[in-house]
Formats: C-alpha cells, sequence, structure tokens
C-alpha cells in the first residue's frame, strides 16, 4: 500500500491548523521534530508502518 | 508597570527571599516565577517564596546561572512578578512521572476544567505555556511531544540546572519541590506577547544523515552510513581524538524553514555520539559553526521590540553551553548588558524549550 502517509499528514494538519498559515508552520516543525517530514512524502511513498504510528497517536491525541 | 524583577545574591535562602519580598513590597503580585542557584536547598527555598507571596501563585526550578536586566549571576535567586493586568489568570500543574503520558492527560484534564474550554481548541494568541523540566530527566522530547500533539499554545520554557553538578535539579510549584517533573502553567496574558528563539550558527553546508540511532538513549550510531564519530570528524576535518574539543563550537542542526533546531554533541561513545537532545533515524542535519552570540541576541531583542513596541517584561531560557562560550570569551557580563533597559529574568538551562526539545538556543518569552 502506498500514499497513507501523505493523507495523514494532511489530514493533521488541515484539523489542526483550521487555514491558519501560522499553525499550519508549526504543526509542520513539530512533524519534522518527530522525524516526519512531510515535504518527503508523497502520495506514491510506501506505508511504513513507524512512521503511520505516529501519526495515528497524534490523531489519537486530538480527539 | 505591570511585571517588576528582583534578585539576591545573599548567603542564606532566608536573606535572599526576604530581599526578594521587599523588592515587590506595593506591588500587586498575583504570580511569581523565580529562578535560584542550587547554593539554596530547594526544599527550603521553594516554601520561602511560597510563604512569602501567600496571595499569589508561586513556581520557578533550578539553574546553572541566573539572568536578571543587566546581570548574569551565579548563586543568586532572581524572580518576576506579575499583577493582574500582565497576566489575567494562570493555573499552574506539576506533571510528575515525566516518561507516563497519562500523568500529561491528567494535568491537560484539569487545564481544561480550569479554563472551561478544551485544551485542543485553547487559542494559541490568548494563552501562553511556560515549562521548567527537571534538567536531568532525560524526558524532554517524549514530554514537549506529547504537550505539542494536545494543543496548539505555543509552550516554551527550559530544563532546570544544578550549577553543573550534574546531581540533581529541581522544579517548584505551590511550595514544594519536585525531581522526575514538570512545571507547566497555562497563563493567560493580559498584555500582547511573542517569542524569541535564538541561536548563534551558520550552516558549513556539510549534511550529516541520520542513518542509524538509538533514540532512547539519544545516540546516533551512524550518519551518511559510516560510524557517527568517523562522519563528524571527516565533515569538520579533523582526527575522531580532535572532535569532542569542536563539539560547542561545531554542534549540528536540523534546518526546518531555514532556521536550525540545535542539536549539540555530548561525548563520543566507541563510534556513536551521545548528545543533549534526540537525534531521529532519517533526520537530515547540517554541521554548523559557532557565529555572533551577543549580536544575535540584541538583533533579535530589538526585532521584538520593533514588533511590540516596547517590552514590559522577558523570560530567557539561556543554554548553560551559550553560558559557558560567554564566561570563556569573559562577554557574559555583555550578554547581561543586553538587557539592560528589559525588565527580564533567565536562567541557564540544560535544554531550552519551544515547541520541541533543542540545544545551544535561547527562547524568550516577551510580553509588551
Amino acid at each position: 500500500m502506498a500514499g497513507k502517509i501523505r493523507q495523514m499528514i494532511d489530514s493533521i494538519i488541515t484539523q489542526r491548523a483550521k487555514d491558519n498559515p501560522m499553525l499550519e508552520r508549526v504543526i509542520k516543525t513539530k512533524l519534522i521534530l518527530k522525524g516526519i517530514n512531510p515535504n518527503k512524502y508523497t502520495l506514491q511513498s510506501e506505508d511504513d508502518p513507524v512512521v503511520l504510528g505516529k501519526l495515528e497517536k497524534m490523531i489519537a491525541d486530538l480527539k | 508597570m505591570n511585571i517588576k524583577t528582583a534578585f539576591s545574591i545573599n548567603e542564606t535562602a532566608e536573606q535572599s527571599v526576604d530581599e526578594i519580598a521587599k523588592q515587590f513590597e506595593m506591588f500587586d503580585t498575583e504570580l511569581v516565577l523565580f529562578f535560584a542557584s542550587t547554593k539554596y536547598m530547594p526544599e527550603k527555598v521553594s516554601s520561602l517564596m511560597q510563604n512569602a507571596f501567600p496571595m499569589a501563585q508561586v513556581f520557578g526550578c533550578s539553574t546553572a546561572g541566573e539572568i536578571v536586566s543587566g546581570k548574569m549571576l551565579e548563586n543568586s535567586i532572581v524572580a518576576m512578578a506579575f499583577n493582574g493586568q500582565a497576566v489575567k489568570d494562570v493555573k499552574i500543574e506539576v506533571i510528575e512521572n515525566l516518561k507516563d503520558e497519562n500523568s500529561v492527560k491528567k494535568a491537560f484534564e484539569s487545564l481544561e476544567t480550569y479554563f472551561k474550554e478544551p485544551v485542543a481548541e485553547m487559542d494559541p494568541e490568548k494563552y501562553v505555556g511556560i515549562i521548567l523540566i527537571d534538567g536531568l530527566s532525560g524526558a524532554e522530547e517524549g514530554l514537549m511531544e506529547t504537550i505539542g500533539d494536545l494543543t496548539n499554545v505555543t509552550i516554551i520554557g527550559g530544563s532546570a540546572g544544578d550549577d553543573l553538578k550534574f546531581a540533581s535539579t529541581n522544579v517548584y510549584a505551590n511550595g514544594k519541590n519536585f525531581t522526575n517533573a514538570a512545571v507547566l502553567a497555562m497563563l493567560k496574558p493580559g498584555v500582547e506577547f511573542s517569542f524569541i528563539k535564538t541561536q548563534s550558527f551558520r550552516d558549513l553546508g556539510k549534511s550529516l544523515e541520520v542513518t542509524k540511532a538509538n533514540e532512547e538513549q539519544r545516540e546516533v550510531v551512524e550518519f551518511n552510513g559510516k560510524p557517527a564519530a568517523v562522519a563528524y570528524a571527516e565533515a569538520l576535518g579533523t582526527t575522531i581524538e580532535d572532535a569532542p574539543k569542536h563539539f560547542m563550537h561545531n554542534p549540528v542542526g536540523l534546518f526546518i524553514e531555514d532556521e536550525p533546531y540545535v542539536r549539540s554533541p555530548q561525548q563520543i561513545k566507541g563510534s556513536s555520539m551521545l548528545f543533549y537532545c534526540s537525534v531521529m533515524e532519517g533526520m537530515e542535519l547540517s554541521l554548523l559553526e559557532g557565529t555572533d552570540v551577543i549580536g544575535d541576541t540584541r538583533t533579535a531583542i530589538q526585532q521584538a521590540k520593533s514588533e511590540l513596541g516596547n517590552i514590559s517584561g522577558l523570560i530567557n531560557f539561556n543554554c548553560i553551553l551559550r553560558t559557558l562560550e560567554l564566561r570563556q570569551n569573559g562577554l557574559d557580563q555583555a550578554y547581561g548588558e543586553l538587557f539592560s533597559d528589559v525588565p527580564t529574568i533567565g536562567f541557564s538551562s540544560y535544554g531550552e524549550e519551544y515547541i520541541g526539545h533543542i540545544n545551544q538556543t535561547a527562547t524568550m518569552l516577551v510580553f509588551k
């Protein structure tokens, strides 16, 4: 499978930043500090389970 | 005046706290933040400070040197008092057992109950968090990640020090002292606020990608597919034996939007390198070279002044490695003087917090 990481990153940024560019930058910074660089992932990127786990946790913490 | 600062270099905790209390007499103190040398026994100083301001909320931490307007100090207590105009509301939480995520969640539930809104919905333009963390816990990255996942509010702060003894660092709240803990103060300021993150390094254009790491131990096993110490020494053009002499002047940085998030090497262990903060596999780091701490800090303060119009209070979390470099170069008093006309307190920290955990940086919270 591929592309799930990109989809989850986009979903996190949309949900949390709510079109606020400053928040968008902060959330991208938080992701990079976790070792997930949003610029590295496309809809063709392989679904790495370690990265997916980190993103799932971020989404769960938001709820 | 809505924010006041004070300091004392008296010999005993009783004398110093008394002197600080006198400097805040006639001020309508609602919140006190203090930073104290480990010359003062942690259990004593926290209780004395709370007793000196029984109607206020009081929090702080131990240090490796203190900063107050115009001065860099050692063996002192520095304090900042806020009235109700400067800080409209505040809730202080103690997070114990730092590696237990549930401790953070419990603290955030308490914040939600107090402020009557979900922390995930709190407006980062109305709230700001100050965090002080046990500087020997090694838990800062995990804690900051968990907090960052729970809220959009900016959390800024530092890791407590212990005057370079590396034995025990303490955080203070409610008249008590804590280890393996963090104090998080969620503030609703009554004035505008902003942040400074300043570090003095330039990119040498030499990339070090982390190809193997032991993240929990803050250990990089390989850079660019080579033993970490070998790759770092090669990038510097020196030997492995000589490399530790370059640690302070040549740390590495994770660049995000042209801004380095500094990771400072601590030691070479075998052929691996240990750092003062976590470095993850896959991270592309750059070799850095130290520049002008005084000049860069001056510029950062001037920019904050221009942005806000004026500064009524500044809290400086200044990395101990910056302080040591300033002392080595005889520039510590020049650094203190940068804050001469700004009501300032700060301390030399074992790590800095701003969005995440970083090294060799000064993070500052600035009030208009």
